[in-house]
C-alpha cells in the first residue's frame, strides 16, 4: 500500500517538475539506491539475500526523498492524512468488466458443449485476480503518447478510442492464452480444482478441456490476426512456445537441473514471466512506442512476473502467515516499488 | 489408366494444336465422346432418372473408349513427336516435398529434448504419411502461377518467384504442422495406440508429452503464419484450428437427432477434414496475388476434393480392400460414430435408426446395421455423392484462368488426376 502510494504522488509530481528527470542525478542517496536496486531488480541472477541487504539500506533513503518531494514543491496539493488510496485494481475496475464481457462473447462456440467448456473460467465470479488484464490496461494509460498537434477533437479521440480497443484486445488474447494454458495443465496434472471450483476436465472430462483449451488457443490467434501486426502476432505465438517449454521442463528436469538456480529461473520465466512481458511489449507497440520503452514495458512485465512467482514460492511454503519474519514480504515489495519507479522515471 | 493416358495425350496434343479451341468441334467422334465424358465429369447436376451412378459414369465412358482408342491412333499418326508421360502427381512435387520434409524437422526443434522428440516424433522419415495436403498445396501453387508479363531482369523475376514459392512451401509446411498437431491431441482423446504404423505418440511418451508436443507444434504454426506478413492468411489457418475443434467436438457430443442427420454430417466432416485444405489452397491463391475469385476457386476444390476423400474412407472403412462388406475394419461404427453409408441405409430403412440409437457397444448391433447395409444402396449413394464432390473440385479447376504455361498445366492436369484418385483408391 505504501508503496503504491508513494509511488503516485511521485507520478503526480513528475508531470510538474519533470521528477523523472532531474531528480534522479541530483539526490546522492537516491540515485544510489535506485541504481542498486534497480540493477539488483533488473538483474535475475542476484541472490535474494543480497536484495534484502540493498533494500533495508536504502529504505530510510527512500522515506527521506518523499519528505524532500513534499517540501519543495508547495504547488502540490498534498495532505498526508487525506492520502489517496491507490488501488491499482479499482483504477481499471471498469474497463475490466467491459473486457469480461466482451471475452464471454469471444468464446462463444457452436457446439453447445464446447461454448460451456470455453467460457467454463471466464464466468461471473471465477475470473480470477485479473492480475495480467490490470497490468496491460495500466501499461496502456502509462504509455500513453500524447497527439502533439491539436487535431478535431472527433478524430484524435476517435484514434485514441480504437488504440485503447486494440490495447485492451491484447489483453483479452492475454487472457484466453492464459485460461488455454491452465486447461491443460489440469489435464497433464489431473487436478480437482481451480479458482475454488471443478476444474474443467474434472467437471466436464478431460477431451473437453484439451478441446477447449485449443479452441480458446485458435480463437486468439484469430483475434491476434485482426490487430494487423505482425510482430504483436510473432510476440504473443512466441508466448505459447514459452509456456509449453516451461511446462516441459519442469517435466522432464535431470537431477543437475532440477538443482540449478539458473534453469529455475528460466523455467519460471517461460512459464509466468513470459506471458507478461510479451503482452507488455505488445502493448508498447501499439502505442507507437519506440523500440527502447517497449523493452522498459517488457522489463516491468518481466521482473514483475518473476517476483510474483517468487513470493508465490515462498507463500507455499509460509502460507498466510508471516513466520519466515515480516521483513521479508516488504523487501519484495521493494523490488516491485523500486522497479516501477526506475521506470516510470524513465516513462515519464 | 487407359483414360487418364487418353486424356493426357490429348491435352499435350492441346498446346501444340490448340485442341481445345479447335478440335472439338471439327472431329465428330471426339467431340461426341469428350463432350458427354466431360458433361458426365463435369457438372455434377445432370440428372438422370434422378441419380448419377456410378455405373452410368462408367457406361459413358466405356462407350467413349472405343472412340478415344480410335482418336489416339489418330493422334498418334498425326503427331510423331508425342512421347507417353506417367503423370502421377505425387512424383511431380516429390524433390520439392524432401525439401519441405527438412525444413519441418528443422522447425520443430525444440530447446526441451523431450518436447524436441515429442515434436518431431511425426516428421521422421518413414512416417511422414502420405503428405496429401502439401502435395495439394505445391500443385495448386504452380497451376496459379502468375507470369510476370513485362520480361524483368532476369534475376530479379526469379528472386520475385522464388520468394513467393517459399511463402507458399510454408503453408504447406504449416498445414503439416496443423495437422500433426490435431492427431497428436485426437489420439490422447481416442485412447489410440497406433497411427501412420507405429506407437501412438501418447502411447509410446504419454499423454502430457503428446498434450504439450500438440499445443508446442501449434505454436510453431502460428509463428511461422505471422512470419508471412499476412494478416488474412493468418485468420485463414487461425479458424481451421477453430474448425478442427470445432469438428471434433461435434463428433462427441452429438443429440440422436444429430448423430442421423445428414447435414449434421457433412458439416462436421467439412470442419474435421475439409476445412484444412481448403483453407490452405486459398491461402496460396492469396500468397499468389491471385483475384478473390480464383482464391475461391482454390478454396472449392480443397472443399471438394477434402469432401471427397472422406466420403470414400467412410465406405472403406466398411469395405476394406475387398469390394464386399464387413472386410474393413469397420473402427468407425465400433466408435459409435455413424458416417454416411448408414446415414443413407437410414433413408431406406428407417428400422435401422432404432439400433443407432441403441448404440453399438454390443457387436451384434454392429452385424444388424451390417445387414440393412448390405441390402440398402448406402456405399454405392456414398460413391455418388464422392464423385459429385470429386466432380465439383474438378470443375473449379477447369474454371481457373486460362494459363499456357507447361508447368503450369501440368500441375493442373495433376489436380484433376488427384480428384480420380480419391474415389477410385481402395486403401
Amino acid at each position: 500500500m505504501l508503496i503504491y502510494r508513494g509511488l503516485s504522488r511521485i507520478s503526480r509530481i513528475s508531470k510538474k517538475t519533470s521528477f523523472g528527470r532531474r531528480w534522479l542525478p541530483s539526490h546522492p542517496l537516491l540515485s544510489g539506491a535506485s541504481h542498486s536496486a534497480a540493477a539488483a531488480a533488473a538483474d535475475s541472477s542476484v541472490k535474494v539475500l543480497g536484495c534484502r541487504e540493498a533494500y533495508s539500506w536504502s529504505l530510510p533513503a527512500l522515506h527521506g526523498i518523499r519528505h524532500q518531494i513534499h517540501h519543495q514543491s508547495s504547488s502540490v496539493i498534498e495532505d498526508t492524512d487525506s492520502q489517496e488510496q491507490l488501488d491499482p485494481f479499482s483504477l481499471v475496475a471498469d474497463e475490466l468488466s467491459i473486457l469480461a464481457k466482451r471475452l464471454r462473447s469471444m468464446v462463444v462456440a457452436e457446439v453447445p458443449k464446447l461454448a460451456s467448456a470455453a467460457e467454463y473460467f471466464f464466468k461471473m465470479g471465477v475470473e480470477g485476480k485479473r492480475f495480467r488484464p490490470t497490468v496491460l490496461l495500466l501499461m496502456a494509460t502509462a504509455l500513453n503518447v500524447r497527439v502533439p498537434e491539436p487535431l478535431h477533437d472527433g478524430v484524435e479521440d476517435a484514434l485514441a478510442t480504437e488504440l485503447r480497443t486494440r490495447q485492451q484486445c491484447i489483453a483479452e488474447i492475454t487472457e484466453m492464452i492464459h485460461v488455454a494454458s491452465l486447461l491443460h495443465d489440469d489435464v497433464l496434472d489431473d487436478a480437482d480444482t481451480r479458482r475454488g471450483i471443478g476444474s474443467l476436465n474434472f467437471v466436464m472430462g478431460n477431451k473437453l478441456a484439451v478441446l477447449a483449451g485449443d479452441f480458446l488457443l485458435s480463437r486468439a490467434c484469430v483475434a491476434l490476426a485482426s490487430l494487423k501486426n505482425t510482430e504483436v502476432v510473432t510476440l504473443l505465438a512466441t508466448v505459447v512456445e514459452h509456456l509449453v517449454t516451461g511446462e516441459t521442463m519442469q517435466m522432464t528436469t535431470s537431477s543437475d537441473q532440477r538443482c540449478s538456480m539458473d534453469y529455475y529461473m528460466q523455467k519460471t520465466y517461460y512459464k509466468t514471466a513470459s506471458l507478461i512481458s510479451n503482452s507488455c511489449k505488445a502493448i508498447a507497440l501499439l502505442a507507437g512506442q519506440t523500440a527502447e520503452v517497449a523493452i522498459l514495458a517488457f522489463d516491468y512485465g518481466k521482473n514483475l512476473g518473476l517476483a510474483y512467482q517468487l513470493i508465490d514460492d515462498v507463500l507455499d511454503f509460509t502460507g498466510t502467515s508471516a513466520s519466515l519474519g515480516k521483513g521479508s514480504l516488504s523487501d519484495i515489495r521493494h523490488v516491485i516499488y523500486l522497479s516501477l519507479l526506475f521506470i516510470a522515471s524513465e516513462i515519464l
